[in-house]
């Protein structure tokens, strides 16, 4: 006789259900544990031991074999403590096999036999929705409002070690979650936390780039001497975003889950998040990583949100290089020894950084030919991924003083869900926003005199292939902003100005002169002087 | 008994000095610095004789038992130049230019020079030397490019130094405009430096001449541009700083053209533009503003020109309205007067203009795709003003 339960392992996000098998007998006394697992086995061991023995089930001298299959399914982690003393009591009669029949456990057990909230329950829910026999999931109270998101199994919450048994008993009924309309309805969180843009004064030109970002989910760079507010901006962008749907707002909070970052939350929350990684940070960290089977980095963690790289000249040019293919995807495939996992990716990148080399302010003496090589070299692996770079200016002494604020994120947000809006409407289910519509649907739209002044500026070398489609998602977005159905030339202009500030190099100059034999160089290493 | 090779080096000057001076111009000891040591310790002398700086040097090789190169090492070494098609000039002797004749001995004319070029380079034609930045702005480029052109047209020569900035501005708009063209480099011949510049240095080597002290594949070290300085501002009767920054080259440049007597222009710029700083200067300590580019044309002597040609001045020269392009919208009209040579930040338009920011972001883009005004990485500057002037001579 063997007893039976059924638990959940994830792997990155995918979650898979596993059986733990419990076996009790004589021989030489001893608790082992098999089936793939880490070398916190003996921890696991020696938790459930005392845990069962703070519920007067000892087991003197008993040897016992734990089995999680399939067993070739990389776990790790205290989550199956619950579902192994589960196992045992099973095995040792003190529980009915019937009773636990359609039911799955999850928990850590602390050595008085408490049970602990373990990271990863929403994902573990949601994928027993789809899972056949499994009606009932008990987790710690911790995670019970987590797992009722997912709008699942039914949810049971156990304190103790001892509730589990007398409800296993019948001896107790199962105590129920606070209904929560199945989490998925649930209201936005509300946004007390995010600041507001009403706080920046000025800044026009970044304000409106902002906007436009917001409005087509383009990426964004921000230039501007230290100080003068590109944080201050960046850390705006969520508040003017529309709220996640609820599909979105569960994918992050599975991410989150994993990442043991969830808390206890009672609603999903709807806000779009925002990650502003350190420059210092390990690429691991950022992309995601960790021995054995990869954890989600801040990448994921900022999925359906904005992704905030600060400083970006300080990024090493390998970890710049290596968003670019989860830019691209929307999803980022990590792996290590144990496993590979794939978490979700799709964020809107912001980057903040100096406008030139010397960090820019009132005593820059940069030359230009200077800064156009620093530009350059810093958008250089992200160059034909961000789509507007607008200068943020010092603020000025009477900006400072001013009692006017500016206009407040309410009002910028209403805008930018009215051309949201207007691009769903347009494009359907097929895409999600401007930023990322097929090229060929992005210029149906478009009048032809519009294309005509964009073409000529690829012509005039001022603008490449390639910027030609990416500044047109972007003039359409301007378009959905003023709600004009077809992109005009000011739209068109609009979207060549906002790129102006990425402009790798100076180009040729136009007409007749373009023939010259070479236009000023990059800076020249040997010093003259 | 005079080699071969003397005879095919020396333009028209003495072979056997020629011989026995590219001995010591190849000796690495041997430098400008130490030159001028030895002429100093000359100068009491009434007359400073070629034959005694020789004799100087060759003393001091002895004394610092620094020997001189063997001669079939000094053989190979004429053979590279004239490999490069390169002659040999002495001061004093013909095929040396004359203007640079003038600063000998005491103004720092070198001894001896390199030359490639067709035919004889400077001759008594009229010379300028444009010089600045190597890092100018788009004004900046935009002058001297037009400063080349305007000089170009009226037969003067363009002296500069090749360096990648203002200098090769200077080359390429005498190039454009089919003028003879200059270049005195801080290199000897066969070496890449600016390195990937061998196109303009074969066109200017090809419209004007290149000329140089040191010997042939001796490298840039920031004490050869120095030197070459005084080459420059020997060679021209007039030099013009169009930008530079504090501490700049051009600086030295101007300073030395006015040790050795020689005019010194320079354009004025804007007080809050650092790459003007260096013209500013030399105004402030006396030199003459640059008001207009003829003014150049005035200077050297050929203000005749521009009187004489019957066609008024054109309304796109500077000072006048500068012209609507047809098709420009009314924005981008009324912007363009806000546009000056110093760049303006987005958002400082937006409020000078009193327009909303999407309103500027489509003018500025409409004026630059029009190529009315340049994006320089601070901001919008006017591109047409420099290029007006000149075609308006």
């Amino acid at each position: 006789m063997v007893g039976r339960v059924r638990t959940v392992a994830v792997v990155g996000l995918e979650a898979v259900t596993v059986t733990v098998e419990a076996h009790v007998a004589g021989g030489l006394p001893g608790f082992s544990v098999i089936g793939s697992w880490g070398p916190a086995a003996g921890q696991a061991a020696d938790r459930v031991r005392t845990a069962l023995a703070a519920v007067g089930v000892a087991m003197p001298g008993r040897k016992v074999l734990i089995s999680l299959a399939p067993a070739d399914l990389p776990k790790a982690g205290a989550r199956f403590d619950l579902a192994m003393a589960a196992a045992i009591l099973l095995e040792l009669g003190v529980v009915e096999q019937s009773r636990v029949d359609g039911m799955a456990l999850l928990g850590e057990l602390g050595l008085d036999g408490g049970v602990r909230q373990v990271p990863g329950v929403l994902p573990s829910a949601a994928a027993l929705r789809a899972a056949t026999g499994v009606q009932r999931l008990a987790v710690a109270d911790g995670n019970a409002a987590e797992a009722a998101l997912a709008g699942g199994p039914e949810v049971v919450p156990v304190s103790h070690l001892a509730e589990l048994v007398a409800v296993l008993r019948g001896e107790q009924a199962a105590r129920s979650v606070p209904a929560e309309d199945d989490g998925i309805t649930a209201e936005a969180v509300p946004a007390a936390a995010s600041p507001d843009l009403a706080d920046v004064r000025g800044q026009a030109e970044a304000r409106r780039a902002l906007e436009v970002a917001a409005a087509g989910g383009h990426h964004l760079l921000l230039l501007g001497p230290p100080g003068c507010g590109k944080s201050m901006l960046a850390r705006r962008l969520p508040g003017i975003l529309p709220p996640l749907r609820a599909d979105q707002a569960l994918e992050l909070a599975a991410v989150r889950s994993v990442a043991g970052l969830l808390g206890g939350p009672t609603r999903l929350d709807l806000r779009p998040p925002l990650c502003s990684p350190h420059h210092t940070m390990s690429a691991a960290a950022l992309f995601g990583g960790g021995s054995g089977v990869a954890r989600p980095g801040q990448l994921s963690l900022a999925h359906h949100g904005v992704l905030f790289l600060d400083e970006l000249f300080e990024w090493p040019r390998g970890v710049i290089e290596a968003l670019r293919q989860p830019l691209e995807d929307g999803v980022i495939c990590v792996a290590r020894s144990r496993a590979t996992v794939t978490y979700p990716a799709r964020v809107q990148l912001v980057c903040a950084a100096n406008p030139c080399p010397c960090g820019g302010g009132d005593r820059c003496s940069c030359s230009d030919d200077a800064i156009w090589a620093y530009r350059s070299r810093l958008s250089g692996p992200l160059a034909d991924r961000l789509d507007l770079a607008p200068a943020v200016e010092p603020l000025s002494a009477a900006d400072l003083l001013s009692a006017q604020t500016g206009e407040s994120s309410a009002d910028v947000a209403a805008r930018v869900a009215a051309a949201r809006a207007a691009a769903r409407d347009r494009w359907a289910e097929a895409v999600s926003c401007n930023a990322v519509a097929p090229a060929r649907m992005v210029r149906r739209s478009v009048q032809p005199a519009a294309l005509r002044t964009l073409a000529n500026a690829v012509q005039a070398g001022a603008l490449t292939g390639r910027g030609y489609d990416r500044a047109l998602r972007v003039a359409r977005t301007c378009a959905d902003l003023e709600g004009s159905e077809t992109v005009g030339t000011d739209h068109v202009l609009e979207a060549y100005a906002h790129r102006l500030g990425l402009r790798p190099q100076q180009p040729a100059a136009a007409g007749p002169a373009a023939a010259r034999p070479s236009a000023v160089g990059p800076a020249v290493a040997v010093a003259e002087w | 008994m005079t080699a071969d090779w003397a005879v095919e080096l020396s333009a028209g000057a003495d072979p056997s000095l020629v011989e026995r001076i590219l001995r010591l111009a190849t000796a690495p000891w041997v430098h400008p610095e130490r030159l001028r040591g030895v002429v100093e310790a000359l100068l009491d002398r009434p007359s400073v004789a070629i034959d005694d700086v020789i004799a100087g040097l060759e003393a001091e090789g002895d004394a610092r038992r620094r020997p001189l190169p063997e001669p079939a090492e000094v053989r190979d070494v004429a053979l590279i130049l004239l490999r490069h098609g390169a002659r040999m000039a002495i001061v004093g002797q013909p095929g040396y230019p004359p203007r640079l004749n003038d600063a000998w001995p005491e103004l720092g004319a070198p001894l001896w020079l390199f030359l490639r070029g067709p035919g004889a380079i400077l001759p008594s034609a009229p010379t300028v030397a444009v010089v600045g930045s190597r890092h100018p702005t788009v004004d900046g480029v935009q002058t001297a490019e037009a400063l080349g052109r305007l000089l170009a047209r009226h037969g003067v020569t363009v002296v500069s130094g090749m360096a990648r900035g203002i200098d090769q501005a200077a080359h390429r708009g005498a190039l454009q405009a089919g003028g003879a063209t200059v270049a005195v480099l801080g290199t000897g011949f066969g070496v890449d430096y600016p390195a990937g510049d061998e196109a303009v240095r074969e066109a200017v080597a090809a419209a004007g001449g290149l000329v140089t002290e040191l010997p042939p594949g001796c490298g840039a070290k920031p004490r050869h541009f120095l030197w070459r300085n005084r080459v420059i501002s020997g060679l021209a009767d007039v030099t013009v700083v169009v930008q530079g920054r504090v501490r700049s080259g051009a600086l030295h440049t101007a300073r030395l053209a006015a040790a050795q007597g020689r005019e010194v222009m320079a354009v004025p710029g804007s007080v809050n533009d650092p790459a003007s700083r260096a013209p500013l200067d030399l105004i402030r300590d006396g030199a003459t503003p640059l008001t207009r580019l003829s003014d150049v044309l005035e200077v050297i002597g050929l203000s005749g020109v521009r009187g004489g040609s019957a066609a008024p001045a054109s309304p796109a020269g500077q000072g006048g309205p500068i012209p609507v392009a047809a098709g420009l919208s009314a924005e981008a009209g009324s912007l363009l007067t806000l546009i000056g040579a110093v760049p303006a930040a987005l958002g400082a338009l937006a409020r000078a203009a009193d327009r909303p920011v999407t309103a500027i972001l489509a003018a500025v883009a409409e004026l630059e795709t029009a190529g009315m005004v340049r994006a320089t990485p601070r901001g919008p500057v006017l591109a047409r003003a420099a290029d007006a002037e000149s075609d308006s001579q």
